[in-house]
């Protein structure tokens, strides 16, 4: 099969497909009904599409569960991620408390001059 | 029930855990659902766990510009190709001189909404949409099976809408192939009791 004929298929299954789906208007659907009627083969691919796209949908709304391992899985990581952020922010400025007990200890802050406050 | 999700959000984003995990269980279905589909049954934990792990890293991002679902579909349909890019690429385009189509209904099996529901057809389904390539995949998931608008997909996938209506489309006619070239040994069967 040339490559033409092929992208000729793969546009008339699209076509067809895209009309099953009810997303045809105007002169693009006349042309999808004409084809369709004119060919048996057409019909049986519409048919066909109205079929897969009744499953997908019905499939689709079918309840699903997400296993409970999904949700304790984030949540704990959640839990120890934001204990690390926290502890990270106390030990931050716990550090930066011993630093400047350090720097008035050991006399190390520059003196200001001029008058300053 | 939109601006409590926004609140939730904002709330998670300072740091609140409780209020992670009110997102956590009243979306926990949607993204592993997503995964489901996108990916099959044997990664969709593991996809849906790094969902929430991003969720979780990335909240402070959330402007609120959009809806909160639309956020997550985003962050769960990146996370789940991202996933599928790891493993190897099938072609989509199955070559051939005829139409696919799909077996018709044998028996009492007219309703075709029942048919859809029997585990043998979700199979069938699941495994033929494993062969469509995977942001066609995605975009098709998210049309038929997600019940989204093209702007939505748009918005999700970050793509224009032209975009996103092509991608449905062709994900639409290789899922087709696929199910009509028995992407699951139940429909092979199939074909081949109805000579197809």
């Amino acid at each position: 099969m040339s490559v033409l004929m092929e992208e000729e298929r793969w546009e008339v299954l699209e076509k067809i497909g895209a009309y099953a789906a009810g997303e045809l208007e105007g002169e693009e659907a006349r042309e999808a009904e004409q084809l369709i009627f004119e060919r048996p083969d057409y019909r049986r691919l519409a048919e066909s599409y109205a079929r897969m796209l009744v499953m997908l949908t019905t499939l689709g709304n079918e309840p699903v569960e997400a296993p409970e391992v999904v949700v304790n899985y984030a949540v704990r990581r959640a839990y120890v991620s934001a204990f690390a952020r926290n502890a990270e922010v106390f030990l931050g400025s716990l550090g930066r408390t011993y630093l400047d007990a350090l720097v008035y200890y050991f006399g190390l802050r520059p003196r200001s001059y001029g008058g300053g406050i | 029930m939109s601006v409590e999700y926004q609140g939730l959000a904002v709330r998670a984003s300072k740091g609140d855990v409780e209020a992670f995990r009110r997102l956590v269980q009243d979306h926990s279905a949607l993204v592993y659902r997503v995964a489901l589909r996108i990916l099959g049954i044997e990664d969709a934990q593991d996809a849906s766990q790094e969902v929430w792990v991003r969720v979780w890293r990335n909240i402070g991002r959330f402007r609120g510009e959009s809806a909160f679902t639309t956020w997550l579909y985003r962050i769960t349909v990146n996370t789940c190709l991202s996933a599928q890019r790891k493993r190897s690429r099938r072609d989509e385009r199955e070559r051939g001189e005829e139409m696919p189509y799909l077996p018709e209904p044998s028996g009492g099996d007219a309703d075709p909404e029942a048919a859809a529901l029997s585990a043998e057809r979700r199979a069938e389904i699941e495994a033929a949409l494993l062969h469509v390539r995977p942001d066609h995949r995605a975009a098709l998931v998210l049309r038929h099976m997600e019940g989204l608008s093209y702007s939505e997909i748009a918005e999700v996938l970050e793509v224009p809408d032209g975009t996103a209506k092509g991608w449905v489309s062709r994900g639409r006619a290789a899922m087709l192939v696929a199910m009509s070239n028995g992407a699951a040994p139940s429909l092979d069967r199939n074909l081949e009791e109805s000579g197809g």
